[in-house]
């Protein structure tokens, strides 16, 4: 029997990340314009559902949705869905879907439409393993999709939702094609006109866009959106000296981000607004549980009492940070709070040494490597390596390319220690975070069975206080252990021309719901 | 002359194969590969795998070889997946940009480092000899980065003249296309002026004290027409020989200066492309840069012949 529930309530925790601060509504909006946004990074792909890539992300969810995406908030809330029935034993999902959506190619879109899309991202998509659970799908009408899971999987909705590798809706003839060819046909309100790589994609109002009138505004990547810009333009500028040059002369109206220096120099800048996003990423040290000096517990120990994370997170941030030791953001449905952890997060040199003793060392060198693409990772490298001097270690730190470290730290030998921004993850929720501590290919390469537990009791606890209590037992487990160091939380500073009205700051520069002045 | 062509474009296929050879070599030694740049550090293991299964990337390092040369025989350097289009055409795209880009530095290096040189060596050992390899040395000792940038502050932001960045299809405006590109060929040409000046500077000086034009002053000629007409005609082998090395220096310029402006060229590609381990648009570029160096060479060597007669005899 099949028993309808509120989709987030129960099952999921309701999260609250602290909402930034929005920019000045001057009334109604007003259409027309070509905005032009600039960010660092090319798209790897524009296969929304393949690649977690944020410069990616930043382009699809303009042109793509989801039966269901997340709020402003962070909470899993339906888009294309209506909303979603679970049966009582949590093995049965049916989404009804929205009327009238109609793709950017004319056609309306209908549950055959959903269905083939979650087939084909169970396929390739970047999180297809979440999908493993769903045994079957069935569309007994038009708007209609069941998802029939043959064993309980409390976390579906919470992954299905997530913007990470977006579980996108595209028509039925589109997803057959391999990775990197669909058609970019979607049903948000702007359709893609052409991609020119290393240079620009350029999207349009799609003007039959169908808002959803389920929400009054919008909020996170759903609500009730309207397209108020006739085009966007995506620029791809690896030089942020450029970016920002670009934006101070009007050519550019929005930066995906700009760094904290540039904004202090441009705060009295009448023509330029910058938005603070606080948090955006987690500031981690990924130690190599398996491998050399870090294969001990006291010596992992003795780096994290050696270490003056606040130190780090302000080289590392340019001042862009906050102390926060949870391993979830504060004020969401799974924070477990910060109580007893000021033990392990207070640097005590004295103590760090100790537990070299404790640890036998020697004078072995540790391994440190970090990637010089991205600067809080090397800043953060750097600092640590200092620190680590400081009480007596030998520390190597090899900077090497970003797909270079991401190879060496997926072995299981050869590295101690691996500075790392997660973006995205800690945003979702949970499971992505603990699930990266967890199975054959963990990031400290050595399972640890309590951490198993706890991803186990994630993924199969019907009762949200179980699933609560798995992080913090998780949380306990990675300080008691000294599996890995939480440094921090890092902000980011997105920033727009002053006649950009409405815009509001988000996990992508938003082009919607803005207009210009 | 057209046997010189056949022969040196035949001494240049032993090159090419070796510079493929070295290309696929690379793609076995160096770490990482583009699955791990779309699904980022926390991909599960799984998804990891079906990714590298739907590409391609868990075929044998042999039969990828066997794959890529065998496209090669056919005119075809392979396909991207991150850019969604054959290789031949992503550089086919590109190669004006960093044509146009590599040609109008080198052009206003040599229009202007060739009469600084002559000056200089007109002026020897005097103040404007001084003043013209100091000016030449200066653009030599700038990193090109830095100078992109600077130019960006100056020319862009605080005074407003020409665009920060970016890149105008010529086809859709020649105008905005030249205003997009003053900057970056300035850039490109400041870096690549004081080889030419002073390889000019100094050709001209071993010259200038020669009977002929000893001969030419005589005749009564002015020094102007001396130097253009007399002592530049002797001196021209040396300068195309830094303007063909000069070339090969611009293109490495090119791609940091496509990166400073957002210019869409080759060079552009092959570093994004390095970044991310597109293996066949790395080998296709580094294909690409082989032929036009060996091109190029050859370019250089048609034009000795045709600035010494000399050589043409003996050719």
């Amino acid at each position: 029997m099949i028993r309808r529930r509120s989709f987030n309530a129960g099952l999921l925790a309701s999260a609250a990340l602290p909402l930034p601060a929005i920019a000045q509504s001057t009334g109604p909006g007003r259409k027309g314009g070509d905005v032009i946004i600039a960010q660092q990074a090319q798209p790897p792909t524009l296969d929304a559902q393949a690649t977690t890539a944020q410069a990616s992300r930043n382009i699809t969810l303009h042109v793509y949705e989801s039966l269901f995406t997340r709020d402003e908030g962070a909470n899993p809330k339906p888009e294309l869905a209506e909303g979603v029935d679970i049966s009582a034993d949590g093995l049965t999902y049916t989404f009804k879907l929205r009327t009238g959506v109609k793709f950017h190619n004319g056609k309306l879109m209908t549950s055959a439409d959903a269905k083939a899309s979650m087939q084909r991202y169970a396929k390739l998509g970047g999180s297809a393993d979440s999908l493993k659970p769903v045994a079957a799908m069935e569309t007994p009408d038009a708007k209609t999709l069941v998802l029939k899971l043959s064993s309980v999987f409390p976390g579906l909705i919470e992954a299905i939702s997530s913007p990470r590798a977006p579980f996108v809706i595209m028509p039925e003839e589109e997803t057959g094609k391999p990775v990197g060819q669909p058609q970019m046909v979607g049903t948000g309100p702007f359709k893609f006109v052409e991609y020119r790589p290393d240079s620009h994609v350029k999207l349009t109002r799609f003007d039959d866009y169908i808002a959803n009138t389920n929400f009054q505004q919008r909020d996170g990547f759903t609500g009730k959106k309207t397209a108020y810009f006739d085009s966007v333009t995506f620029r791809f500028m690896p030089e942020g000296g450029a970016r920002t040059a670009g934006l101070q002369t009007g050519e550019l109206h929005v930066l995906e981000s700009m760094d904290n220096a540039a904004a202090k120099r441009l705060k009295d800048d009448k023509n330029i607004r910058a938005y603070t996003m606080m948090p955006w990423a987690f500031m981690t040290l990924m130690l190599n549980n398996n491998f050399g000096l870090t294969a001990n517990v006291e010596l992992r120990r003795a780096i994290q009492a050696a270490a003056d994370l606040e130190e780090i997170m302000a080289i590392a941030t340019d001042g862009l940070y906050r102390m926060q030791p949870a391993w979830q953001y504060p004020g969401t449905g799974y924070y477990p709070g910060a109580e007893g952890l000021a033990a392990y997060t207070k640097q005590d040199q004295a103590k760090a040494k100790d537990f070299l003793k404790k640890a036998n060392y020697n004078g072995e060198e540790l391994q440190i490597i970090a990637d010089n693409s991205f600067k809080p990772h090397l800043d953060a490298a750097t600092v640590l390596s200092e620190q680590l001097r400081a009480i007596g270690m030998k520390v190597k730190l090899s900077v090497m390319d970003w797909p270079t470290v991401m190879a060496s730290r997926s072995k299981p030998e050869g590295w101690n220690v691996w500075p790392l921004m997660m973006g995205i993850e800690p945003y979702e929720g949970p499971y992505n975070v603990v699930g990266f501590f967890g199975g054959r290919q963990t990031v400290q390469i050595k399972q640890d069975p309590v951490i198993e537990e706890c991803i186990q009791e994630l993924a199969t606890k019907l009762k949200l206080e179980d699933r609560q209590a798995a992080v913090k037992k998780f949380q306990n487990r990675i300080y008691e252990q000294a599996i890995a160091l939480k440094v921090g939380d890092v902000g980011i500073i997105q920033a727009t021309r002053a006649n950009v009205m409405n815009y509001a700051p988000y996990r992508i520069p938003r082009m919607w719901d803005c207009w210009f002045a | 002359m057209l046997r010189l062509i056949v022969l040196r474009l035949l001494a240049a296929l032993p090159v090419l194969l070796v510079v493929s050879l070295v290309a696929f070599g690379l793609t076995l030694l160096v770490p990482g590969d583009i699955a791990a740049e779309m699904l980022g550090p926390s991909a599960r293991p799984g998804d990891m795998e079906r990714l590298r299964r739907e590409l391609g990337l868990d075929l044998p390092p042999l039969e990828r070889m066997a794959q890529w040369y065998g496209g090669l025989l056919h005119g075809n350097l392979g396909r991207s997946v991150l850019l969604n289009q054959s290789v031949t055409s992503a550089i086919l795209e590109r190669l004006p940009v960093t044509l146009s880009l590599t040609g109008l530095g080198l052009g206003l290096a040599g229009t202007i480092g060739i009469p600084l040189g002559l000056l200089a060596a007109a002026k020897a050992r005097r103040w404007p000899d001084q003043a013209a390899m100091g000016t030449a040395l200066i653009g030599l000792s700038l990193p090109d980065f830095w100078l992109g940038l600077v130019l960006i502050w100056v020319l862009g932001v605080k005074l407003g003249w020409l665009p920060t960045g970016g890149y105008i299809f010529m086809s859709t405006d020649p105008l905005g296309w030249l205003r997009a590109m003053i900057m970056p060929a300035g850039a490109l040409a400041l870096t690549q002026l004081g080889p030419v000046a002073r390889m000019t500077r100094s050709a001209a000086l071993e010259v200038v004290e020669l009977d002929f034009v000893r001969t030419a002053r005589a005749k009564g000629l002015t020094e102007t027409r001396v130097f253009t007409r007399h002592v530049l005609g002797a001196a021209l082998v040396p300068i195309l020989t830094v303007l063909g090395i000069g070339f090969g220096v611009a293109l490495g310029g090119a791609l940091v200066i496509e990166q400073v402006f957002s210019l869409p060229g080759v060079g552009r590609l092959v570093i994004g492309a390095v970044l991310r381990r597109d293996w066949p648009v790395i080998q296709g570029g580094l294909l690409l840069t082989a032929t036009v160096f060996v091109l190029v060479n050859l370019l250089v060597d048609l034009l000795y012949l045709w600035a010494d007669p000399r050589l043409r005899e003996q050719a």
